[in-house]
């Protein structure tokens, strides 16, 4: 009876597991070897796979081929490289500005690492192997080996801000220098203003990374945790009422509801992926030397 | 109620932040990210800006063949005006010449008529006095034979042309 449900509590849709029969290899004290991370591992190898195959289809062919080799071939290598074409030219050009080439690789790679991580999410491989593994094995025990939403662990989020906050800090001593950087800090405010300005800003620092992780973790918890509530109603039903009439209907309502959900899913696990990659940008340029609002501010003095 | 091969984890939390996961996600994003910068992108940038200078070049090669063409077509329109220009002025040439060469046959075709005319009536002329000669001297040899005849006489040579004279000069007046 709703085997695909996992659990009575729709957060365990969404909890990290440890891979099955690895239960015992632990560090710190916590399972050293998680379905999530075997997840990240798979979603990262589809993401370069993809990506790679894509490169090859993208990359203007032999000269014998004559003007078919400026085509790009194959559907997803066009979609990829249609999103790759409007995140340049449309989202980082215009944030980054001459810095654009050198995050482009960083930045593309943050999104479609994510959206990977996400659109795995949706497919309930974790769901289909607990099932698997009940028919096949008739044991008491989870049978998972990967699934479940990466980007729904607050560690994955929390370790992708971390490198965004370097790249993000990296940059900014590059550009702008020591002196730039603690500039920067004090938010171009009076000096009796420094004591408020500085911790603030200072705290910006982290928050703004923090609140990269905590968004999409957030936003992918939520979205799973509504899908797994709906897939429960029926079980629900029939555990209040014991009536396959009732438990059916509602089933029913709440198998479309499902639907149209995973379809907003879908949309949010590109807004999602495309919101960090984009304010990613929006720091490492507002990290950046601006020679036209310096020579703009020149000219207004 | 409980999925009942499902273990209930109460003390799991979703906002733990596993440092495993943690670490995990910086490495496996590290290595795609390095991977994908030396494999991915610079092949799909180059691809993209060569794709997007071939087209600017050929959208450049054509709207330059796209001036060459109109200035080609303004020269061909100039040259066919021209050319236009040209025939009528020829052919209005030709009309007067052939006009002209008209008049000048008809006006040879007039005077050769008229020379012929001149001659015609030169030689009738001439015919006309050789005839009245003609008959004047036969008639001036029978006068004179019938004359002699009556008068019986021999008329010399001399009476016979002072006869001549007079009858011609008769003959002369009374025409």
């Amino acid at each position: 009876m709703f085997p695909f449900l996992a659990s009575n509590n729709p957060i365990h849709h969404i909890l990290d597991k440890p891979i099955s029969g690895t239960e015992h290899v632990t560090l710190l004290g916590k399972p050293a070897l998680t379905v999530h991370m075997a997840s990240l591992v798979i979603a990262a190898t589809i993401a370069f796979i993809v990506l790679r195959c894509a490169a090859k289809h993208i990359s203007i062919g032999k000269e014998s081929e004559g003007t078919d080799r400026y085509l790009t071939k194959g559907r997803l290598s066009q979609i990829i490289e249609v999103i790759t074409i409007y995140m340049r030219d449309k989202v980082i050009q215009p944030v980054l500005g001459h810095d654009t080439n050198k995050f482009l690789p960083y930045l593309l790679s943050l999104f479609f690492f994510i959206l990977v991580c996400n659109i795995l999410g949706m497919i309930p491989f974790a769901d289909i192997q607990v099932v698997a593994g009940k028919i096949t094995e008739s044991s008491e025990m989870d049978w998972a080996f990967f699934g479940g939403t990466a980007t729904s662990n607050l560690g994955v989020t929390v370790g992708l801000a971390i490198v965004s906050f370097f790249v993000i800090q990296v940059h900014a001593f590059k550009s702008l220098g020591i002196g730039g950087w603690a500039h920067h800090l004090t938010g171009g405010a009076p000096l009796y203003l420094l004591p408020i300005m500085f911790p603030i800003e200072f705290m910006g620092m982290f928050i703004k990374p923090a609140a990269l992780a905590i968004r999409l973790f957030a936003n992918m918890v939520a979205g799973h945790t509504m899908l797994a509530v709906l897939t429960m109603f029926g079980m629900m039903a029939f555990s209040a009422t014991q009536n396959w009439l009732l438990t059916g209907s509602i089933e029913a309502v709440s198998t479309v509801a499902a639907v149209c959900i995973s379809f907003l899913e879908l949309f949010v696990a590109f807004l999602q992926a495309f919101i960090f990659m984009f304010l990613t940008a929006v720091f490492i340029g507002q990290m950046s030397h601006h020679d036209e609002h310096e020579a703009h501010a020149e000219a207004t003095h | 109620m409980m999925i009942p091969f499902i273990a209930s984890d109460s003390e799991a939390s979703v906002v733990d932040v596993q440092l495993l996961t943690l670490g995990t996600a910086i490495v496996v994003f590290a290595i795609f990210f390095l991977l994908a910068a030396k494999f991915v992108w610079p092949h799909i940038l180059k691809g993209l800006d060569e794709r997007d200078n071939k087209l600017r070049d050929d959208l450049e090669a054509a709207e330059e063949a796209r001036q060459q063409a109109k200035s080609a077509l303004a020269e061909y329109e100039q040259e066919l005006t021209k050319a236009r220009s040209e025939a009528g002025d020829l052919i209005a040439k030709a009309r007067q010449d052939a006009k002209a060469a008209a008049e000048e046959l008809r006006a040879n075709n007039t005077r050769e008529l008229s020379e012929m005319k001149s001659a015609a009536t030169a030689d009738i002329n001439a015919a006309k006095k050789a005839a009245i000669g003609e008959l004047h001297t036969e008639a001036s040899n029978l006068a004179v034979a019938i004359a002699s005849r009556i008068l019986d006489r021999e008329i010399s040579a001399e009476d016979q042309q002072a006869l001549l004279s007079e009858s011609l000069s008769e003959l002369g007046q009374s025409k």
